[in-house]
């Protein structure tokens, strides 16, 4: 990844030295063992401050919808996931493909650091080193070694599109191919063979402990809109409690504005505080709109997502003739 | 203020007498994390944390709570508080950089002509027995804002691991009074005295320094203006309320009222200042209208208007906001700056 990491600094000196872009937002060191932060650099003499490692999880394709960077050319370091994200954007008309330069890296799937830190405690990481397939760890105490392919994200290990189906430029020209295995698809299929009361129970217990931070909401690429409906006071749709009716309507109505669109990034999990994961709930979305439309969000920014717009030939046997 | 020992066998026992007095909240790990819960039996207990993912507060300021009730009768509205008086409570094992958060909330829930019945009744039956810190995080910093890992303020009783035993020690009339209702003490030692200054040393020398922050408040009011100063932090912040939320000291609530056309509530619940919602006005205008001056308030309140309103930091240095970040937002970035400017 050190190879891949001065490929990608290079070409982004390169954009920027071109003029070809007016900034680059990629990823720096964080200030934390095992975390990176998200950094914008303008000045072609800061790019040595990018990094490209297995902790450049955020998906950056956030910070290019807002308003600051409207008029601007952007140079964007981004993943499979983080690409898929961008190309829904243009899909809908939220970003414009000519203003963007994306800089593609093939993922090899990043690490789990809230599962290394939890299985960890009360020991602390203080130096982490990373190599290809190990991640050695030392704190004040104690040294561990860890097999880096066990504690690979749970979004990732799901992944299907490792490298960016749309880029400008792919750093290093090969793609990954990643083979981790990976149980959600199963552990959808124990959900999808439960009662409807017992699917409830799994809603309601994953979502009890929800503290409306909305984390989620904001580290989504996809929940871009102005103003969000949890935060619509005339009318107000939905209470704003912590009562789990409330959490549950927020929660749901989330996932319903994601279907067809979300690409699984994991971002919403990441950033959860109270470690909720919600990637049952969103894998099912796409599975309909996939088993339904034929459609996978985030591969081709000519199409429009099929929730947005009507074909002739759409599944529509829930329209009945009247008697 | 008595102080003992306590043989950590014996911790069970001390925990089961509380338990025939009090409801005892301790941590407990949930979900892969630890959180201040209530226990019913002392092995639910898991003191082996560096510290709580969601800070105590919630126990005295809820999430969400019912200030009244309201029902329209034929002779008008009839409104019910729903103030219940607090049954005796004692949280056990919580660390000092929280305790002391409590004396700021107690400032902040008493300040002025009116005292908060809602908070003020569930922290008046609760006594605080805290567990020193002897394994404090790398991103902890109390020492910079006058705090210590074997810190006091806000405690009726400490406990320092010493290894095989506890050192117990009593620092008010309520502790000392505990102190003698609970089984297996024996009186310290000038032998284990010294240990634990020799401990609280050790700790201290482990600690990241501290980070120069005199003078904080003033600085701050002249950067107020100082867009580039803020731009260089809210840049990279996706303005959720993980750091707020889970901050021991933030208090921001909002009131809603929840209603049928017959009865109704009203209820108070956490808000936070990083939501563009929480300043917006009626009439559309909204005075912190980007991440930049939502970014600024938090670091101001707790740096620059708490020291003037309440002549103390409103922050204890637990370091929780930066460990949550999404984003690896580090509040010490923002006072390393403030050295350099």
């Amino acid at each position: 990844m050190e190879k891949l990491e001065k490929i990608m600094q290079d070409t982004a000196k390169h954009f920027l030295q071109e003029q070809k872009v007016d900034l680059i937002i990629g990823y720096k060191q964080g200030t934390i063992p095992l975390r990176t932060t998200p950094c914008f650099v303008t000045k072609p003499e800061d790019i040595s401050q990018l990094v490209w490692n297995v902790c450049c999880d955020h998906d950056l394709t956030n910070f290019l919808l807002q308003p600051e960077y409207k008029d601007k050319k952007v140079g964007i370091i981004v993943k499979g996931c983080d690409a898929r994200a961008l190309v829904v954007c243009m899909a809908e008309g939220q970003i414009e493909r000519k203003m963007v330069t994306i800089i593609g890296m093939p993922c090899p799937g990043m690490i789990d650091r809230k599962r290394i830190e939890s299985e960890l405690e009360p020991k602390e990481i203080l130096v982490a080193e990373i190599t290809e397939d190990q991640i050695h760890l030392k704190g004040k105490d104690f040294e561990q070694t860890l097999q880096k392919d066990d504690y690979i994200q749970a979004s990732c290990k799901s992944c299907r599109y490792n490298n960016p189906p749309v880029c400008d430029v792919l750093i290093g020209g090969q793609p990954i191919e990643l083979s981790f295995n990976d149980d959600l698809d199963e552990k959808l299929a124990e959900l999808e063979a439960k009662s409807p009361d017992e699917r409830w129970t799994y809603f309601t217990t994953l979502l009890s402990d929800c503290i409306r931070c909305y984390a989620c909401r904001n580290a989504c690429p996809l929940c871009y809109c102005k103003e969000c409906f949890v935060d619509q006071t005339q009318p107000q749709w939905v209470g704003k409690t912590t009562n789990i009716s409330d959490i549950m309507f927020y929660h749901m109505i989330r996932a319903f504005h994601v279907a067809g669109r979300c690409v699984e990034c994991g971002a919403c999990t990441r950033a959860c505080p109270m470690n909720i994961d919600l990637r049952l709930i969103t894998r099912k979305l796409q599975n309909i709109v996939k088993d339904r439309y034929g459609f996978e969000a985030g591969l081709d920014p000519n199409v429009p997502p099929p929730m947005g717009t009507h074909t002739m030939e759409d599944p529509q046997e829930f329209i009945t003739e009247p008697e | 203020m008595k102080e003992k020992i306590l043989p950590k066998e014996q911790l069970p026992q001390i925990l089961k007498t509380l338990l025939e007095s009090y409801k005892v909240f301790a941590p407990i790990k949930k979900n892969g994390f630890y959180v201040f819960g209530e226990i019913e039996t002392p092995d639910e207990i898991a003191l082996n944390y560096l510290n709580s993912k969601i800070p105590p507060k919630e126990i005295f300021y809820p999430r969400t709570e019912v200030l009244f009730t309201f029902t329209k009768s034929p002779q008008g509205i009839d409104i019910q508080e729903a103030i219940n008086p607090s049954e005796s409570r004692v949280i056990f094992g919580i660390r000092p950089c929280d305790a002391k958060s409590f004396t700021l909330l107690d400032k902040f829930f008493s300040y002025g002509k009116f005292k908060d019945p809602y908070y003020q009744t569930r922290r008046e039956n609760t006594l605080l027995i805290g567990l020193a810190c002897v394994n404090p995080r790398s991103t902890c910093f109390c020492t910079s804002i006058n705090g210590s890992p074997f810190g006091e303020e806000g405690l009726d009783i400490l406990f320092v691991d010493l290894g095989d035993k506890y050192f117990v020690k009593s620092l008010n009339l309520k502790g000392d009074e505990l102190l003698d209702q609970l089984p297996g003490l024996t009186p310290a030692s000038e032998k284990d005295r010294f240990n634990m200054t020799e401990l609280l040393k050790k700790v201290l020398a482990s600690m990241t320094p501290e980070i120069p922050i005199e003078n904080i408040n003033t600085k701050l009011e002249q950067l107020f203006d100082e867009e580039v100063f803020w731009d260089q932090f809210s840049q990279k912040c996706i303005g959720c309320a993980s750091c707020t939320f889970l901050c021991p000291t933030c208090t921001c609530f909002d009131v809603v009222d929840e209603e049928t056309s017959s009865s109704g509530k009203r209820i108070r619940l956490w808000d936070t200042c990083q939501f563009p919602l929480f300043t917006l006005h009626g009439s559309g205008h909204n005075p912190r209208p980007t991440k930049r001056q939502r970014l600024r308030q938090r670091v101001m309140h707790k740096f620059s208007y708490y020291p003037k309103t309440l002549d103390e930091i409103g922050c204890v240095g637990c370091g929780r906001c930066i460990i949550v970040c999404p984003v690896n937002q580090d509040i010490r970035e923002v006072f390393k700056a403030l050295q350099e400017t």
